[in-house]
């Protein structure tokens, strides 16, 4: 199989992030407890200069990378675990159980999504598992119907019922015989809710509904926004975060795009 | 010795009736050959007996049981050969799902597929290859190869040859009459092909 030369851009720019908030200590140069003197314009100390407390900008954006990345990417695994569950097992099963999740999903599917998110962030606390589980289990809907209406398409397939004569469980034709099918269509889902979280909770922690503790993109946004680093003008400490989510964003969406394109390319010919 | 009987069995589909009152008995080592135009309920029939499809009325009894789900004792071969296997699962991946049900050591697996591969006149190269790397003929091979994995009574034939040539058409109808000399398994063999069905059953339903 050719490789797709359109998948390097993007996927270069996730692997430096991936490897940036990986191991941050190896590119920071210094640790986000380290202070100096505050507000200082880039220099050769600080490369984009240090913030209201005396933090160095530079170190805060690299470790900004891993809590952003981390609840993106954890926030993505929970909506596609449980949008795959409910799919496979509604387009499965059928019947009451499907109806029954099939409502569920159409209630979450109308919830509004950032209200809801700053209100249960607000009353149970501005940690990440909190963000993560409630970013997740706000997002799974539309994989959930992706995925039922690919398991009804093949769930008469002249394999399916092979494997149903052979005696196989309903759970091992669900797992082993249908998911690998439904996977390429769950990988531009996984992705594109990745990229939701990603923005979900740069806008949360913006909002100030993040832990202050934890450092992260839209938390810097949110800080210089609160201590006057808009008002003197220190772009260096709002922009680059903003950049990065921007970046991280494209990279991660373009990757889905492309993929999707390619498997519609596939399916074409 | 009776294995298989459907009792006054039909099914609709919604107002359209898909089978209407069909009976049958099949003893071990039989075939009985089902045909007729196409829309006639040959496929829906097959599924029920199959267990993979509930009759509105009637029932299905296999070894005595009424039938309520498939069995391994049946065993189904269908019309389209590349699509009865899962196009991400290579040859030996399929097959191994099927040992490894049957709880047979995954030690044992290449050497068990080498022997039933001989036996149905298939070469060992296919075992690595993907569904659609395969010829028709190949693959309707390695269904009844499959099949006959978790050695069933019963095989019900949904127009095995039709999407064959006429020389490929040939060497399954023989692979299959050789199986059943040598196991004794019962067959339903489904075609609206008249010779076809001539040349396999033992007696004929025309639906």
């Amino acid at each position: 199989m050719k490789f797709d030369r359109r998948y390097i851009l993007p996927g270069l720019l996730i692997l430096i992030l991936l490897t940036v908030a990986a191991v941050p200590g190896l590119f920071a140069p210094y640790s986000i407890t380290d202070r100096d003197a505050t507000y200082q314009a880039p220099g050769p100390d600080h490369l984009l200069g240090t913030d209201n407390m005396g933090k160095d900008i530079f170190s805060l954006l690299i470790y900004g990378a891993r809590w952003t990345l981390m609840i993106g990417f954890a926030s993505g695994l929970l909506a596609v675990f449980v949008g795959t569950a409910v799919g496979l097992l509604a387009g499965w099963r059928k019947g009451i159980l499907d109806e029954f999740l099939m409502g569920t999903t159409d209630i979450v599917l109308i919830l509004p999504k950032i209200p809801l998110v700053i209100v249960l962030a607000a009353y149970l606390g501005p940690g990440p598992s909190v963000l993560i589980f409630v970013l997740g289990l706000l997002s799974w809907e539309s994989i959930a119907r992706v995925v039922r209406s690919k398991v009804i398409q093949i769930r008469s397939a002249e394999y399916i019922l092979a494997a149903r004569c052979l005696g196989f469980s309903d759970v091992r034709i669900m797992v082993r015989e249908i998911l690998p099918v439904v996977f390429p269509v769950i990988v531009p889902k996984f992705v594109l809710v990745t990229a939701a979280a990603m923005i979900s909770e740069a806008s949360l922690a913006f909002l100030g509904l993040s832990d202050p503790l934890m450092v992260s993109w839209g938390g810097m946004i949110s800080d210089a926004f609160t201590y006057s680093g808009f008002l003197r003008g220190m772009w260096y400490w709002w922009l680059p975060p903003a950049l990065c989510i921007i970046l991280g964003v494209l990279a991660i969406t373009s990757l889905a795009f492309i993929h999707e394109r390619g498997v519609r390319e596939v399916v074409q010919v | 010795m009776l294995i298989l009987e459907a009792e006054h069995i039909s099914r609709s589909y919604g107002m359209n009736p898909a089978l209407n009152d069909f009976s049958l008995s099949l003893s071990s080592g039989e075939t009985v050959g089902l045909t007729g135009p196409s829309g006639s309920g040959k496929s829906t029939c097959a599924r029920i007996l199959a267990g993979l499809e509930r009759s509105d009325t009637g029932s299905v009894r296999y070894a005595e049981k009424t039938l309520t789900r498939p069995d391994p004792g049946i065993q189904m071969i269908f019309q389209d050969p590349a699509g009865s296997f899962n196009p991400v699962l290579t040859i030996r991946q399929s097959l191994s799902a099927v040992l490894s049900l049957r709880r047979v050591p995954k030690s044992d697996h290449h050497a068990v597929l080498l022997a039933e591969f001989e036996r149905a006149g298939l070469q060992t190269e296919i075992l690595s290859r993907y569904p659609d790397q395969i010829s028709g003929g190949q693959a309707q091979r390695v269904a009844i190869v499959r099949g006959m994995l978790v050695h069933p009574r019963v095989m019900i034939l949904d127009e095995p040859t039709s999407a064959l040539d006429v020389s490929v058409q040939a060497q399954i109808l023989h692979l299959l009459k050789d199986i059943q000399k040598e196991n004794g398994v019962a067959y339903v063999f489904i075609s609206h092909d008249p010779s076809v069905v001539e040349f396999m059953a033992d007696r004929v339903i025309c639906l």
